[in-house]
């Protein structure tokens, strides 16, 4: 079997508007004719929105939100909601409850894992439709599957929290990526064990093989910080966190691109 | 204890089932192109580019095979201020967009929005760097520049 060319290969990319932000889309479709992968990508992004729609706390006509107020009972709901809180139930036990969907203000509210599951189910959609390789990115949170090249993986910057457009390390990934941080939006995220700000971290990324718990556990991490750490390796993901002063911390296999990365962080965490 | 690492299985393809389509068709949005680097189609989404390709170089070099046209999207406010999106269209294909304003209302926010904005522009007009594919990292914004992004291709298309 020859090695795909890396010059003329195919590339379709697209940006969907859902979920109240942007998620963007790299395909490549590796011999899938282009109409098919454009109808992959329609079904893929039919996913997003019918997760936007179910799960939004923006809609009040969603079925979250009416879970939320009363008066919808999980049974009432179509058949997903059941299939994300019993996700949810398992990320809090995996994370010794630091990610608790159970503990937050106005009832249960799984948003800090439903745009990860989301993502992921888009991308299952892509690669079950024949695409050959593509890396879904829902603002920040990225599912991928195959390769961008028979001879690398898919390589992800991760964001520093306070550097305008500065990369805190590049990783690279056959799975899943997650980062939350308070930065962009305040301190939207609570620790579960004391009602108060999430506030051990000021960013939080963990790799792994599903965006589903990867999402869940960097939501967690923002609370935990790295006593987290042991928690997250167990369900099989790496870490790695900014705590408040700014130097890094992270798992000692967290998969950085390179020497030089790690070698960049371990600077910044002197 | 050792537990298992969890992968969900087997649930996303029986839920896929029952989406349904959604009024919102992919074509209309912001960017679907595909590039071949065998052809004269401007280089901006070929996986062969092995240097970070800058937005005007590649409207320069778009410029040359088709017809470049610009629109400026709507002031959208959001909660720490507002921004503005310019989307350049070189044929039927977006190959720029840049932000023509940007204010934001604290300095708080002004960190918050140079970090966030380049990282949309990036993925809203598929630049390739050689080294990254990606970004992971949220950005607040996103709503109010997809918005203005939005009603800038509108006028595109009218």
């Amino acid at each position: 079997m020859s090695a795909l060319p890396t010059t003329g290969e195919v590339i379709v990319r697209h940006a969907e508007p859902v979920m109240g932000t942007v998620v963007s889309f790299d395909m490549r479709p590796r011999g899938l004719a282009f109409e098919r992968s454009r109808a992959a990508l329609a079904k893929a992004c039919a996913v997003l929105h019918r997760a936007d729609d179910v799960f939004s706390l923006y809609k009040p006509d969603s079925s979250l939100s009416r879970l939320r107020s009363g008066e919808l009972r999980v049974g009432d709901c179509p058949p997903e909601v059941a299939v994300v809180l019993a996700l949810c139930e398992l990320a809090r036990e995996q994370s010794d409850a630091w990610f608790d969907p159970w503990a937050m203000p106005g009832g249960v509210d799984p948003t800090g894992l439903v745009k990860g599951w989301a993502a992921r189910q888009a991308a299952d959609v892509l690669r079950a439709e024949g695409v050959g390789a593509a890396m879904v990115n829902a603002a920040g949170d990225i599912a991928v599957f195959g390769r961008p090249a028979p001879t690398r993986m898919w390589r992800v910057g991760v964001r520093a929290p306070h550097a305008p457009d500065g990369l805190l390390c590049v990783l690279e990934t056959e799975g899943a990526v997650a980062t939350s941080g308070g930065y962009e939006r305040g301190p939207h995220v609570r620790n579960p064990r004391t009602g108060g700000p999430a506030s051990a971290a000021l960013s939080a990324t963990v790799c792994g093989p599903d965006l589903t718990f990867a999402d869940a556990f960097a939501t967690g991490l923002l609370a935990a910080g790295e006593p987290g750490f042991p928690d997250v390796r167990r369900a099989g993901y790496e870490a790695l966190v900014v705590r408040t002063d700014g130097s890094c911390a992270h798992t000692p296999a967290f998969p950085f691109a390179g020497a030089t990365n790690a070698g960049d962080v371990m600077r910044r965490s002197a | 204890m050792k537990r298992a690492p969890i992968v969900l299985a087997g649930t996303a393809a029986g839920l896929i089932g029952v989406v349904s389509y959604h009024s919102s068709s992919p074509s209309s949005a912001v960017a679907v192109s595909s590039a071949s680097g065998s052809t004269a189609t401007p280089s901006s989404t070929a996986a062969s580019a092995t240097t970070t390709t800058t937005a005007s170089t590649k409207t320069a070099a778009a410029t040359a095979s088709a017809k470049t046209r610009t629109a400026t999207g709507s002031d959208v406010s959001f909660r720490y201020g507002d921004l503005q999106v310019k989307v350049t269209m070189t044929g039927t294909r977006v190959s720029d967009i840049s932000l023509v304003q940007l204010n934001a209302s604290d300095p708080h926010s002004q960190g918050i929005d140079q970090a966030a904005i380049p990282q949309l522009q990036q993925e809203a007009t598929s630049a390739q760097s050689a080294k990254i594919d990606g970004v992971s990292g949220a950005s607040y914004t996103s709503a109010a520049y997809e918005q203005s992004l939005q009603s800038a291709l509108d006028k595109l298309k009218a």
